[in-house]
Order: C-alpha cells, then structure tokens, then sequence
C-alpha cells in the first residue's frame, strides 16, 4: 500500500504535467493540473497512515548507481504532504493569478513536475535518488523564475538562482560520493547507521559538503542571495517554491542527517551561526526594502535562519515544527500578497496603503499570516518560534539573545508590511477588487491552517518518533498538552513575548523616535544593498565574464597561428615527458 | 566471412555503391539516401550479431594477410555510437541536403567516414590505425567543406585541412619512431616493450598527433570552425564521434605503452583541466550557437578525458567506463544539440535560401512556433549541462565516482573543479532556453518556414533515448562495462 | 652513419616543414610545406626499416603513406583552386573571417 501511494505521489503530478503539456485547450489544462495535483495531494496525505522505516519502493540499478529506493518515514511522508497540499492549494490559486496568460501549459507543466520532484526528494531512500530529486527541484525553480522570458530580470534571477543552488548541490554531490567512496553504498540509512565507523575526515567532507548544499537551497547566508532575485517568478510559484517547499530542502536535508553529523567537530556550531546570522540579516533586510515580495522573501531567509539555528541548536523536532507553520502562514502570505499585486499590477508598497476596505478578505488572511510570522500568540508561529528560542536558550545563552532581538524584528517589519499595504494613506487611486473565488478557496484553507494547524504537534511529534529509528533522543517531543503548558509557564515565552511587543511599539511610535531612526540608517543603508554579498556576486560574474572575453582573443583565425598552437603543444608536452620521466 | 570482418567491410564497398545509386539516375539523387540506409540497416544487423558473439566468446579477431582486426569491447562501443548517429542523421539529412550540390557525395561520404570509424575502432597494429585514421580524416575534410561554394566553408575547411594534416603527420612520426625501436607495430605486442626515452618521445607525438583531432586544448583551434560551417548533420558527426575516435585511437596507443611510464595519466588529467575550463569560457560569451555548442565540444572531451585520466592514473574501472559511458552520452546530446540547432537553422535560414549563421537572438521565441525544436534543443543543452534526469548527469556520475573511490586528494579536487565546470556551463546552456521560450519572437522566427516531420522525427528518436539513459543508466552499460574493462586489460590492471 | 644521415634529414623536413607552416602565408605554399611534412615521416618510416632490419616493411609503409597523403593533397589543392575563385587571394590572412 505505503508503495502505491509513494508512486502515486510522485507520478501522478508527472502524469498531469504530460497530460497539460499535450492538452489543447487551456481549460483542459487547467483541469489536469488541479486532478492530478489534488490525486498527489490524497495520496500524500493517505500515506501518513501508512508510514514505514523500510523501502516500500525499489528499482536495482547496479553499479555506481546503486539501488533506488523510496522509505515514506514520518518525515518524508510529511514533508511530502505539505509539498502536495500546498501544491494543491497553489494551483487553485493559480486559476485566477495566471487567468490569460501565454504558455500555461508550460506553466503548469512545470509547477507539477516540481511538486512530483519535491515529494521524491523528501522520499527517497538512496543518496543518488535524493541528488536527482535535489536538482530536478533546482531545474524546476529556475524554470519557473524565469516563466516571463521576456523579462531580462526574470531572466538574470533564474540563471542566478540555479547557478547558486547548483554549486550548493556541488557540495551534496561531493558529500555523497565521498561518503559512498566509504562505504560502497548509497543507502541514506547506512550512512546514518555507519558515520560513526567513517573515517573522521570523509564525515567531515560529507557533513559540511551537505551544509553548503543546505545553505544554498535554503538561502542561507552566504547563497541568500538568489532568493530575492527569484521573486521575479508568478507568485503562486513564489508562494509553492520560494516559501512553502523547496527552500525548505535544506533544512530537511540538515535534519535528516543530524544524527550521522552531530558529532562532528564544529559542525553543530557552523549550522547554529549560519542560521542565526540568515535570521538576523533577513530580518533586517526585509526592515530595510520596499518591494512587498522581496520582503516576504528576506522574511523566509530569516525564517529558515530560525530553522537551521534550531537543528544547529539541537531542536530538530522544532524546527521541523517551525518548518510545517512557516510553509503554511509564508504560503498564506505570499498568496495574499499575489492577490494585493494581481489587482495593483505593482509589487511596490510604497504605491499601495489604504488596501483595507478594497480587500477586505485579502486583508483578514494577510493579517492572520502576518501574527503567525511575527509570532503571536495562539497562531502557529508563535508555538514553533518559542520552542526554536527555547532549544536556543539550552545550547548558547548568547545566541539566544541575538535571535530574542531578530524575532523584536520580526515583529516590527511584519507590522511594517501590514501598515504599508492594507492601512496608511492610499497612494493610488484606480479600483482595486477583493481576491476572485478559486483564489479565496486556497487562502481560506491556509488561514484554517494557520489558526488550527498547531493542533497537531503532537500527533506530528508522535510520527517522527516512531518512524526514525536513528533519531532517537535527539527530538525532544512532547504531546500538545504539555507543550502548551510548558512554553505558557516558561519566563522565556513571557520575555519574547515583551520583545515582540516592542517591535510593535516601536513602529507605532516611529514618528516619535527620530533619533532612533537616524542612528539605524548606516545599518539600514547596509541592509538594502545586501550587506555586500549582492556586490561579490556580481564580482564574480564580471570576472568570469570578462576572462572570458579575454580568452576569446586567442581564437586569432590564422592559420600560421593555428599551426602555432599545435607546435606549442608539441613542445610543452615533450618537456613534461622528458621532465617528469 | 565472419560478421564482424563484414561489419568492418560493408560499409567501404557501399560507399562507392551509395554514391553511383545518386549518380545512376541524376534527378533523384536521394537514391543514395536510400542506399545510405539500406546499408547502414545491414551494418546494424552485423553488428548485433558480432554484439552477441563478443558476448558469448569475448574479443574477436579476424584476419586479412599481415593485418589482424580485432573487435572488443572499445570497438563495439564506438560502432554503436558511430551506426546510431550515422542512421539519425542520414535520416535526418534528408530535407536538410535536399537540392544542395552533389548531394550524393555527401551520404557516400558518410557512409565512408563511418567505415572508416569502425575500422579504426578495430585496428590492432598501430600503421593501420593510423590508415583508418587518416581515411576517416580525408572523408571528413570534404564533408566540412561540403558548401564549397561558400567562403566561411572554404575558410573552414582549409584551416581543418592543414591542422588535421599536419597532426596526422606527427602521429606518422611517432609511429616511425616505435617502429625504429621496437621493430613491431602490433599493439599487443608494443604493451612488452621496454622503457625508453624514444617510446615516450613517440607517446608524446601520439598525445599531440591524435590530440589535434580530439580538440585538446591549444591544439583545438580548427574544431569551432568546422563544427559551426558544415552540414549540421556533419556537425553532428564531428562533435559526436570524429573526434571521439581521435580520443579511442590515442587510448588504444598510450594504453599500449602504458606499461614504459606513468605520466600519460598526468598528462591526460591535465589536458582535461584545460580543456573543460577553457571550453567553458570559450563558450560563455558566444552569441552563434553553433559555435557554441562547438566550444561546449571542448569542455565534455575535459570530462571524458577525467575518466581515462583516472583510469591511467590510479587504476580505477569506474573511471574507464564512465570515461565510456561519458563519450555515449555525449554523442547522444550533442548529436541531438546539434540536429536540433540544424532543425531550427533549416526553419529559421537555410528554408529561406539564407546562409546565416544562427544566432542566440534567432533563437527568440522559438518555443511557441517549434516545440519539438525547442524543446529537443533544451534536453540536449540541459542534458550537457550535467542536469539529472538527462543522460548527461548519469555519465558525469560515473567519472566522479571513480575519482573519489581512488581516495587521492588531487584526484577529488579534480573532481571539484570538473562539478563546478558544470555549474559554469549552466551560465550559458541556461539563456539559450529561456531565449526559445520568450514570448515576443525574433523576425527571424515570424518569418519562419515549417521544419520537415523527418527531422522532426529524428529529434523524438534522439530525444528519448537521451532521457530514457537518463533515467535508466543500466540501459547501456553491456556497451560501457566492456570498454571500459578492455581498457583495463590494455592497461595491464 | 646512413642512420644518422637518415634521422638528420628527417629532423630537418620536420623543421622546414613546421617552420614553413608557421610563416608562410599562402594555400599553396602550405600544402608545399604540408608535403615536405609528410616525406618527412615516409622518409621517418624508411629509415626506421633501415634500422632494426626490415627495411622492406618499411618501405612499404612509406608507399602507403605516399598514396595517403596525396588524397590529402589533392583534396588542400582542390580547396586552393575554390579559394581562389571566391576569396580572388590564396591568402590565408583573408581566410579570418571566422574568429572568437
């Protein structure tokens, strides 16, 4: 059963990308993506009750390819259902956000091929199978970014983020074979089982080899840089890929291989500071932007920040906690955002304000996702945040201190964005209009999300204790009860809570606080051009580029050159030969 | 007449056979295609019987007088690659060439550049490799200058003929050289030899000699040229296995002399280095595609170089046999690069008697008005690119592998530094997509004519199998495992 | 002695024969240098049957390269004859046309 599920996952969304692509009409397009992707999403959601610890699917390849295997455990059948559900959800939307666009098929095509790819990333049981997976997500990603072709940014932001996340996945490439180089088998379980047998150095190639895959997936400091860039794609596709699912491969990867990597020296410490320095540079840079989905796009960069400083922290179960909340409230954000941008036809918050009596359904779901991110009480996000804080505050007191000041933050741009978009003066005056039907199904599934989800963190908890054997000790789950009553009794809670309240505050009273906001403007200022990673990038690919065109003079075009060339050839080589005889 | 010294002759007695099918009746030329066909199809049937011989009895030799011709893992590896590219693009060609002068030269041509290949892939004694050599290098001299009407052709054609010339000789001389020394030219024979400055000396010319044709790096400088003025049907056979028979002719000889020193690994490893940097950056700013595509030619010779270089180097079969599997696979999406661009030139230029070059901005739009184009176009670039689940990434897997399983820090790194080439492949694979599925297209795609369904055929043929190896890299590992262990055993390991 | 002869000559074409192909500018004083190249290695072939005593195997590679190579030339001088009808040089610094 687990194995016709974990099939029907995965193939169901590749049968409808096929289908859309051969489709004539956009109608019949249209029905195919939402058929195939609400199948995914049933199978998907069907397969949390039939979770297993061993391969359910197996193809043998032989050789260096080893065997293909998929284990739907607690955490691949989970994070599969959330890359289906919200999928779902995404097309849904995507009903009203890509009404009249050219090339849907491509567009659909795509998001399902991604969806499917997704589900086998999170599923698959051999090293080689997760590497595939990982870049055919990367291929999807780019694909999708650069949907409107036509536009050079859209253009620049795909190729950008695929190169990233391409040298990101040079590191798991280089993980993997070295670990395979060890131990003769691409089983993901035979790794966890036989790190501690590995020869000290090929672990500490594989573990910081997936760290860098990691943090490039995840747009963690120093790869972010390709995720703002990326918001050039539909927002459905921001939503689906740049918010809910892909980005959350990294921290997905650094959670499943925690227990192989904990014990290596420094490694706990390197995902602990990556986290927090994405955390607190995401904060600050979405403070510090005014395009409305580039901040929704530094808020996700902070917010894995809070993830990956959770497992850096030892908190895997809370950030794996962190990661289905956030998936939900971001998606909710993203796609309220996409309805806001649908209707104004500009991403610029600076030319929007007053949104709220237009839309005031898109308001009321915004605003529910916007307490979830800034971590308010009885919404989702605020239970995950205060466990990440709390496995913060067990590990490294300082830490703790830094991420108390970034979740103020978050509270403060969260209010930001709010206040600019639906409240303030009205900047523009044509007529917007609230979000059309299909895009209201999946927002008002998101927000039932956003207010009940939590619900279920003991439920989820009790499903990754019992299907990752290798994780054993290392999750820390309790039921919902218990968790409720110890983060309400906990002085921690009370202490984020104040800080959370202060950012608030600070941006009531920003009229006020003059000399504050003078002060802050260097870090601001710093913050807008991307603290210098935006300026490396383009330094590296101006140095490349320019070596290229230098190279390009030694294709003279003369012949006695050519020949010159050959001679040259001769002569280095007989000289290595004669040398290094 | 044993099936394999058939498959070896078929196809030097057709190709006079092809070419007076066209000659005989002078308003159908495409006779000759016919023909071109007819005697591939038997060549396919050859060679499974050999295929299954091999299977059953391993290597097979046969003999004609003082020559011996021996098929084995590497020949039947380069005769599946050479039949199944050949077929393509004889299917291929047929509106491509229709009407063009002499076109029944160009499939008696084929057909003989073929042979030729196969041949050269049997060839058990160095002065006959070097005949099949040169008789294959003579076939493909007017084939790229097959529009000897146009000068950009003619420009090619010359500077290929004097650069392959003048390599073919320093083989010649390498030959003469071990020939002085050793007094026997059979290549089993030359593996007992002793060490001696003078057979490294002729390694050297060999390295250098047959490197010209292979494109190392700075001997590469006639291959843009060629690849982007002939035929693309010929592109496709140059970039797909001429120049992959020059790299088998250089393995069989250094592989016979790899037991009188160790720095033919070195200097292979280095070659790939240069080669996939410098191909890389070659092509990052280049604006016609074909060129391009020629320079990418460069860099996929740096990984199958890797391969063979860690097989040198450390002994390892992995490395052989994804070196191999690499070459198959690079055939395949260059091939399928190639007849693609040719599909989409023929549409976009050659329909409308122009000879243009095409150009990335061509490329614009081309999605909407060529799907099957467009999209082949972007399987085999994606496929190069090193993207699973296209045939390309399973290749390059294999080669990495087999430098992290030799454990030795230089090799690994090499292996970085080949993973990050791929990356930087990207940077310019990746734009000629997003150009095809632009939405507003270029005059060049409004005016578009429609691309005949026999090349579109073609294009799904080569399509599929570049996915479907891929998905299922096993498919073809009864042609990669052989080579790759034939290698091996040349190498004594 | 004839040996050394011998190994000076082919040293010698082999120098004129690159040198010529690096400086001269013209197809058909190319595929002049290209053919004093090749004698070069036929002559190379020669000499080494001289050496170890098969002088006769020798020779007869050497025939076949003859034959070989003058495929080769006249295909170079068919292309010289096209070059000159559609460039008006034999120039090979016009044939550069195609660079970068």
């Amino acid at each position: 059963m687990a194995g016709l599920l974990v099939l029907l996952t995965i193939l169901a969304p590749w049968g409808g990308a096929a289908w859309v692509m051969l489709a004539r009409s956009d109608q019949l397009r249209q029905f195919a993506a939402v058929l195939s992707s609400v199948i995914a999403a049933c199978a998907a959601l069907l397969l949390l009750a039939f979770t297993l610890t061993t391969p359910s699917v197996e193809f043998a390849l032989g050789g260096v390819f080893g065997t293909f295997t998929f284990v739907p455990d607690g955490l691949g059948a989970f994070l599969a259902a959330v890359a289906t559900t919200i999928g779902c959800l995404t097309v849904i939307f995507s009903l009203d956000y890509m009404r009249g666009e050219h090339q849907l098929g491509r567009y659909y095509a795509l998001v399902l091929l991604f969806i499917g790819a997704m589900c086998g990333l999170v599923l698959s049981g051999s090293l080689l199978l997760l590497f595939i997976f990982w870049e055919m997500t990367a291929l999807c990603s780019y694909a999708l970014i650069s949907f409107h072709n036509d536009d050079p940014k859209a253009v620049a932001g795909g190729i950008k983020a695929l190169v990233i996340t391409q040298i990101g996945g040079v590191g798991l490439l280089v993980g993997i074979l070295a670990a395979y180089a060890q131990l003769g088998t691409l089983d993901i379980s035979v790794l966890i089982a036989n790190a501690g047998s590995l020869p000290a150095d090929a672990l500490t190639i594989t573990a910081f080899g997936f760290l860098i895959a990691a943090a490039a997936k995840s747009a963690q400091v120093p790869f972010h840089t390709w995720l703002p860039g990326a918001m050039e794609a539909p927002t459905p596709v921001s939503a689906l890929i740049h918010a809910a699912t892909m980005v959350n491969a990294g921290v997905y990867l650094l959670a499943r291989f925690y227990p192989a990597f904990a014990a290596v020296p420094g490694w706990t410490t390197a995902v602990l500071i990556i986290g927090l320095l994405s955390a607190l540079f995401g904060a600050l840079m979405a403070l510090s932007t005014h395009d409305l989905k580039r901040a929704l796009a530094y808020s996700t960069i902070s917010q894995l920040g809070f993830m990956v400083y959770a497992i850096g922290a030892g908190g895997i179960f809370a950030s794996q906690f962190h990661l289905l909340n956030h998936a939900v409230f971001k998606a909710l954000l993203f796609l309220g955002a996409g309805a806001v941008i649908h209707t104004m036809g500009t991403r610029d918050m600076r030319r929007m304000g007053g949104l709220s009596r237009a839309m005031p359904f898109v308001r009321n779901v915004f605003v529910i996702g916007g307490l979830a991110l800034a971590g308010v009480p009885f919404f989702n996000g605020f239970w995950s945040k205060e466990l990440i804080l709390e496995a913060g505050l067990e590990t490294a007191v300082w830490s703790f201190v830094i991420m108390l000041f970034t979740a103020g933050l978050t509270a403060l741009y969260t209010l930001r964005m709010i206040w600019l978009v639906f409240f303030g003066e009205a900047h523009a005056a044509f007529p917007a209009h609230d979000a059309p039907n299909a895009m209201r199904i999946a927002l008002g599934v998101l927000a039932a999300g956003v207010l009940g989800i939590w619900l279920l963190s003991g439920a989820f908890g009790h499903l990754l204790e019992t299907t990752l054997p290798y994780h054993e000790g290392v999750l820390h789950v309790e039921s919902t009860a218990d968790m409720i009553f110890a983060l309400i009794t906990a002085p921690a809670t009370w202490l984020t809570l104040a800080v959370i309240g202060l950012g608030f505050a600070l941006w009531v009273l920003r009229a006020r606080l003059t000399a504050l906001t003078n002060a802050l403007t260097p870090i601001m200022r710093a913050a807008a051009a991307d603290f210098g990673f935006e300026w490396l990038n383009r330094r590296i690919v101006t140095t490349a580029q320019s070596a290229a065109v230098l190279l390009r003079r030694t294709q003279t075009g003369q012949l006695n050159w050519n020949v010159v060339g050959i001679v040259t050839g001769l002569v280095m080589v007989l000289v290595v030969l004669m040398v290094g005889r | 007449m044993t099936p394999s010294l058939a498959l070896i002759g078929l196809p030097l007695v057709s190709s006079p056979l092809v070419y007076f099918a066209g000659r005989a009746d002078r308003r159908h030329a495409a006779w000759s295609r016919i023909a071109a066909l007819l005697s591939l199809l038997i060549a396919w049937v050859l060679f499974v019987q050999s295929a299954t011989q091999f299977s059953m009895s391993g290597a097979l030799d046969s003999t004609i007088g003082m020559i011996t011709l021996r098929i084995d893992g590497i020949s039947l590896l380069l005769t599946a690659v050479v039949l199944t590219l050949a077929t393509f693009v004889t299917l291929y060609s047929d509106r491509y060439m229709m009407g063009e002068m002499g076109e029944e030269k160009y499939y008696a041509l084929v057909i003989a550049m073929s042979g030729a290949m196969i041949g050269l892939a049997c060839a058990a004694d160095l002065f006959n490799l070097w005949v099949w050599f040169e008789l294959m290098t003579v076939s493909s001299f007017l084939l790229v200058a097959f529009y000897c009407q146009r000068r950009l052709a003619l420009e090619a054609g010359v500077k290929y003929l004097v650069q392959s010339a003048v390599g073919s000789v320093l083989v010649l001389l390498g030959v003469a050289l071990i020939f002085a020394v050793t007094g026997t030219l059979r290549l089993d024979e030359l593996a007992l030899a002793g060490e001696s400055l003078a057979l490294i000396g002729a390694g050297g010319l060999f390295v250098i000699g047959f490197g010209v044709k292979i494109a190392l790096v700075p001997m590469h400088t006639w291959l843009p040229d060629a690849h982007s003025q002939a035929p693309s049907g010929i592109s496709t056979l140059l970039s797909g296995v001429v120049i992959e028979a020059g790299l088998i002719a250089l393995l069989r000889v250094i592989g016979a002399l790899a037991g009188i020193a160790e720095s033919w690994g070195v200097l292979l490893l280095a070659f790939a280095a240069i080669n996939m940097l410098f191909g890389n950056l070659m092509a990052l700013r280049q604006k016609q595609v074909k060129r391009l595509l020629a320079f990418s030619s460069l860099s996929h010779i740096g990984y199958m170089l890797l391969g063979f270089g860690i097989a040198f180097y450390a002994g390892t079969p992995d490395g052989a046999a994804g070196g191999f599997f690499h070459l198959l696979t690079h055939g395949l999406m260059k091939g399928l690069a190639f007849l693609a661009a040719g599909a989409l030139l023929y549409g976009l230029h050659l329909a409308h008697e122009r000879h243009d070059p095409l150009t990335v901005n061509d490329l614009a739009g081309a999605g909407k008005r060529y799907p099957l184009a467009a999209l082949s176009l972007s399987i085999a670039v994606l496929g190069l690119g090193g993207l699973p689940p296209l045939a390309g990434f399973m290749s390059k897997w294999q080669i990495f592998t087999a430098g992290f399983e030799t454990q030795d820090l230089v090799l690994m790194l090499l292996v970085i530094f080949a993973a990050l080439n791929s990356v930087l492949s990207l940077a310019y694979y990746a734009p000629l997509v997003n150009r095809m599925y632009r939405d507003h297209p270029s005059s060049a795609v409004q005016q578009g004519k429609p691309i005949p369904l026999s090349m579109q055929l073609t294009l799904i043929g080569l399509a599929v199998l570049v996915v479907a190896i891929g998905v299922l890299p096993s498919l073809v590992s009864w042609l990669t495992e052989p080579a790759g262990s034939t290698l091996m055993l040349a190498l004594g390991r | 002695m004839t040996g050394t002869i011998l190994v000076i000559g082919v040293l010698a074409l082999i120098g004129v024969g690159l040198y010529g192909m690096m400086i001269l500018h013209n197809v058909l004083k190319l595929v002049v240098a290209l053919q004093i190249l090749t004698k070069a290695a036929a002559l190379a072939l020669v000499a080494a049957g001289y050496m170890n005593g098969q002088l006769q195997l020798g020779q007869s590679l050497a025939l076949t390269v003859i034959v070989a190579d003058t495929m080769v030339a006249v295909v170079g001088l068919a292309l010289a004859v096209q070059v000159r009808r559609h460039f008006g040089t034999l120039d090979t610094r016009a044939l550069s046309t195609l660079k970068r």
